[in-house]
């Protein structure tokens, strides 16, 4: 499955810009902002992973992943403005 | 022939998302990356749950695919929302 193993290829160079903001970026929002690719990029490879074994249980694993995505991406995005606006306060 | 479409759209969602990784690392500011962050992987993500639910073609991969499309657009709003809030944060902490 050549075209399978592309995919998995192309989203790993995804996720390199993603680890870069993740590490290095210079403010917190931009650390959010690069996990945010990276739960993206692990959605897409959970999928490429339930095309490669045949099994549905990697799709239950993705649906999985969105919602804890959404949930992390929601706590740190309201963690950043608490502290911006107590820090202003 | 829906094989090769299949193919074709997850490919199409794979250069989405590499275009998304280019914006979040190229671009200037934190509120334009999350623009490039969260548009453009929500349209990548949904169109690799088309490809792969046109590869397998099979109604428990559909109603999964269904189930995770319906998630991604209910959720990815709400937490882009957040995030530039956050990005837009005067005096965002290091």
């Amino acid at each position: 499955m050549t075209p399978t193993l592309l995919f998995v290829v192309l989203a790993g160079l995804a996720a390199v810009p993603g680890l870069h903001r993740l590490l290095v970026g210079p403010t917190l929002a931009d650390r959010v902002i690069g996990l945010d690719l990276l739960f993206a990029v692990a959605i897409i490879l959970s999928m490429t992973a339930a095309l490669l074994s045949q099994r549905t249980v990697f799709l239950d694993v993705a649906i999985g992943l969105a919602v804890v995505g959404f949930v992390a991406t929601l706590a740190w995005a309201r963690l950043i403005q608490v502290r911006a606006g107590g820090e202003s306060k | 022939m829906s094989d090769i479409l299949g193919w074709l759209i997850c490919g199409l969602a794979l250069v989405i998302l590499l275009i998304a990784a280019l914006g979040v690392y190229r671009l200037p500011d934190a509120l334009s990356r999350q623009h490039a962050a969260t548009k453009a992987a929500t349209l990548s993500l949904s169109l690799f749950a088309l490809g792969i639910g046109l590869l397998a073609w099979d109604a428990a991969w559909t109603w999964r695919l269904i189930l995770l499309v319906a998630i991604l657009f209910g959720v990815l709003p709400l937490a882009s929302h957040a995030l530039g809030q956050a990005a837009a944060t005067p005096g965002d902490p290091e």
